[in-house]
């Protein structure tokens, strides 16, 4: 047994000791750090983020992360949606046919019933509300400083999951929040990002203008383009609109799978049990 | 005048954060060495309040009188003071469902036990 243990001590060491020799000696080149090239697109992404002097270039955001998802690299983040949207298609191929409704009106499933003591009901009665502002704040500020879409609705999907824990899943059923409303916001969220990215594209269409699927800003043979500020206040043409349907979507998205995951076990049999042999 | 109070500002949050790190260190003292899980969570909960809230709230203090800062500040003492309220709020509701759910599941044996005052009430509540 010491045997062992000094083994493993001493192949650490070992380990440490020739990583640090082959570092300094300069086995990934003589910095740790990415290669000069690489380091020049960093430095480019930030010099055109926010340049109106380079209107070609420029994604008219400081925050340098949403712009590269939303416009320099947009069409990997609609795909990127595209799978978590699949995702969740394929939760509700899976629980197709299951309600919780006929669960909910049976007399034993009481809505005021169950869940944890008063005091942690009172403080997620404080707290859910505080989750929404801001998880909102998070996304409508997400061009500005950092966050963005998915991130707020992430944070704003904690708030049911903590309903969903603290009371109970028929007492989010019973405020309205189920399936049904959860599929039409992840719905309207997944329009809204395909209308904004064919924006510029429709209002060509209409005055006979060039334009390009996921523009933002306007380019030389393509002068049209979303506006970057509204009176004054950046909302950075499409990125606002990206942010703002991202949230919705991926909030009703994160909702609706908490609320399938939450389905008792004997609910979900006794809608796929079947007949029962005799 | 100005001056003085925003070194008193300063001084007195640097003395929370030091208070804090204390209380850390001994609510981390506790978790190792107290002997079961309920008394190990009040260890737990010196490292919330004293450990977190007290601390947060001397970085707003001490951002405060942190002229250098400029108007950010505010920002920051703001923030400190927001987080604050939410870990006082938060932390015993945290610990209390902890307790209460191993109380009442018997997850945790509280071993070198005195008096339980809690069992009396619940057979009482049972007797009725």
């Amino acid at each position: 047994m010491r045997i062992k243990k000094f083994l493993v001590l001493s192949s650490l060491i070992i380990l440490v000791l020739t990583l640090s020799l082959a570092f300094t000696k300069g086995a990934l080149g003589h910095y740790p750090l990415p290669l000069p090239g690489v380091r020049l697109l960093a430095s480019w992404y930030l010099f055109t983020t926010l340049n109106p002097q380079y209107p070609v270039f420029t994604a008219m955001s400081p925050e340098a992360v949403t712009a590269i998802v939303w416009d320099y690299r947009g069409l990997d983040t609609l795909f990127e949606t595209a799978v978590f949207f699949l995702a969740i298609v394929g939760a509700l191929a899976l629980m197709r046919g299951i309600s919780l409704k006929s669960a909910l009106n049976n007399a034993s499933n009481r809505v005021g019933d169950g869940g944890l003591s008063l005091i942690c009901k009172t403080a997620a009665r404080l707290l859910t509300p505080l989750i929404i502002v801001v998880s909102a704040s998070i996304a409508l500020h997400g061009h500005l400083t950092p966050g963005g879409g998915f991130q707020g609705g992430s944070a704003a999907a904690v708030a049911p999951l903590l309903v969903l824990v603290i009371f109970s899943v028929y007492f989010l059923l019973s405020k309205g929040v189920s399936e049904k409303p959860m599929l039409i916001l992840r719905t309207v969220g997944l329009v809204g990002i395909y209308l904004t990215a064919l924006a510029a594209v429709l209002i060509g269409l209409f005055t006979g203008l060039n334009a390009y699927v996921f523009q933002n800003q306007p380019k030389p043979d393509a002068p049209l383009g979303l506006p970057a500020q509204i009176s004054g206040a950046l909302i950075s043409g499409s990125l606002l609109f990206f942010n703002v349907f991202e949230y919705l979507a991926v909030a009703g998205g994160f909702t609706l799978v908490f609320i399938l995951l939450s389905i008792p076990e004997e609910v979900v049999k006794s809608f796929i049990g079947g007949e029962t042999h005799e | 005048m100005g001056e003085l109070f925003n070194e008193v500002l300063m001084f007195l949050g640097t003395l929370m954060i030091v208070v804090g790190a204390i209380a850390d260190l001994i609510g981390s003292i506790g978790l190792l060495r107290f002997p079961n899980f309920f008394v190990r969570l009040h260890a737990a909960t010196v490292g919330t309040i004293w450990g977190a809230f007290l601390p947060l709230i001397g970085a707003a203090l001490f951002a405060a009188g942190y002229v250098e800062l400029g108007m950010y500040r505010w920002f920051v003492a703001g923030g400190a003071v927001v987080t604050a309220s939410l870990i006082l709020l938060l932390g015993p509701v945290g610990s209390h469902a902890l307790a209460r759910a191993s109380y009442r599941s018997r997850a945790a044996v509280p071993h070198p036990l005195i008096h339980d005052a809690l069992q009396e009430k619940l057979r009482e509540g049972e007797k009725k």
